[in-house]
């Protein structure tokens, strides 16, 4: 879908690639129709990459149904919005986060590499494929009044009620990651109220991300500096 | 560790630059089943050159950083797919666990991370000239068949070229720094400075995930639960 992202049409060819074979379908025998057809799928269009089945879903059922140019065209664009908006809200603000932190709170509890690398995946792309299999079937099944469904979409009921163990999972996962941080350092380094003092600074961030999402890079360079210019003073570590 | 004895010889290195390719293909292009996050990444880097747990810490950490960064709309954001692959593999053939080493990789694969972005960048606008002609490819569908696989073969090339030149040099950079170790509590300076830059990165990336300040006390709760359980682990 997102294969032939551009600035102009974004994934607009994308979604013309994957309504391909059904408008060859819906417009068998009919070459000008399908010509048509492909002109207008291929204008601009936008959406996040797992919803955008839905689009194909119902867009390619509207064409199917002999839906008027000027009908699929405003159909298109008025989709857009809603599929972007509840797919980064749902899928990459909300379900990812949390079978990440899944992975890696597992990490910092010493799990296996593999079992972690699965905690995250399997769980993941569990939902990132119903994701697209109900986006298309739903689509299709109701093509130009599949809106009124998506204010029903399973996955963002069950992430609203989720969030508070992606952020139990977060504070969990920050505290076992920064023991492991500390470990590198050497024996003893370790210091738990170190540990906590420092997680504090998550709590201004909160406010203010641009900034202290600056800072934080800033910090990780600033660290090499900061150690050649001690070995300098010092001569030599 | 000597510089001789880095497992990332030739066969190793030609193997982790396909892989990039093909992890920057899924951050995107296809088949986005997120292999592609540095958490998976660089465990599967540590993995190639023998330490999948090390590659697991880098990813970890790489991937709280980039939390901030969710990739709505035509926003830019790293090519993680390359640069955990990049800094876990780095850390590993670095040898044994030093904060020296994992400062250099974490900094390896940030800089990786933002070089596959740019080229992004670049790839967005030479898909834009391969798809202008609308006319014609509606015209001819197999055309835009060819240019899906076209731009596929684009993006795979892309990510094998960000890693082949940042393999390299961030390894070397891992294994220089874990041969040069600072002393104990500059070392201890480095790990807080660390653990501080990746606090700011959660809450700046907790942001977009929490509905509202409430989230505090879930995650502070969690905190507690692990810190508390921390004192029993050796």
């Amino acid at each position: 879908m997102q294969s032939l992202w551009n600035y102009p049409t974004m994934i607009g060819p994308g979604l013309a690639y994957a309504m391909l074979p059904l408008l060859r379908r819906v417009h068998a025998g009919d070459p000008p129709a399908l010509e048509a057809a492909m002109l207008r799928h291929l204008e601009s269009f936008n959406s996040h990459p797992y919803m955008s089945a839905v689009a194909v879903g119902a867009l390619a059922r509207m064409e199917a149904d002999g839906a008027s140019e000027d009908e699929i065209r405003r159909f298109r664009t008025a989709l857009r919005g809603p599929l972007g908006t509840l797919g980064d809200r749902t899928i990459w603000a909300e379900w990812r986060p949390l079978c990440l932190l899944l992975g890696v709170t597992l990490y910092g509890f010493g799990a296996s590499p593999l079992v972690c690398a699965l905690a995250f995946l399997a769980p993941y792309n569990a939902g990132h494929l119903w994701v697209r299999y109900w986006g298309f079937r739903r689509g299709w099944e109701h093509g130009r009044t599949v809106g009124r469904l998506l204010r029903e979409f399973p996955l963002e009921r069950l992430t609203d009620r989720l969030w508070p163990v992606t952020m139990f999972l977060l504070g969990a996962a920050a505290v076992l990651l920064g023991r492991e941080i500390f470990a590198t350092a050497g024996p003893g380094a370790v210091s738990l109220p170190l540990l906590l003092v420092a997680g504090l600074t998550a709590v201004p961030a909160f406010r203010w991300p641009n900034r202290f999402g600056r800072l934080a890079i800033g910090l990780l360079l600033s660290i090499p500096v900061i150690w050649t210019l001690l070995a300098l003073r010092g001569g030599g570590p | 560790m000597p510089l001789t004895e880095l497992a990332l010889t030739p066969g190793i290195w030609l193997l982790l630059v396909g892989l990039g390719g093909l992890l920057a293909l899924d951050a995107v292009s296809f088949p986005q089943i997120m292999v592609s996050r540095p958490f998976v990444s660089a465990t599967i880097g540590g993995a190639m050159v023998g330490r999948p747990v090390g590659g697991m810490l880098v990813g970890a950490v790489l991937e709280l950083l980039s939390m901030r960064h969710p990739p709505y709309g035509a926003a830019k954001y790293p090519d993680t797919g390359p640069a955990g692959l990049v800094a876990g593999a780095a850390y590993a053939a670095a040898g044994a666990a030093s904060i020296e080493a994992l400062v250099a990789a974490l900094i390896g694969g940030w800089a990786t991370g933002w070089a596959g972005s740019y080229a992004g960048h670049a790839r967005r606008r030479l898909n834009g000239r391969l798809v202008a002609d609308r006319p014609a490819l509606a015209a001819s569908p197999g055309r835009l068949e060819r240019r899906v696989a076209a731009a596929l073969a684009i993006d795979f090339g892309r990510g094998a070229l960000v890693t082949a030149g940042f393999l390299v040099p961030v390894t070397l950079a891992a294994a220089l720094a874990a041969g040069m170790p600072v002393a104990g509590g500059e070392a201890a300076f480095g790990a807080a400075a660390l653990v501080t830059a990746l606090a700011a990165s959660i809450g700046a990336g907790a942001r977009t995930t929490a509905p509202d300040g409430r989230a505090w006390a879930m995650v502070l709760l969690g905190a507690a639960i692990a810190a508390a359980l921390l004192w029993n682990l050796p």
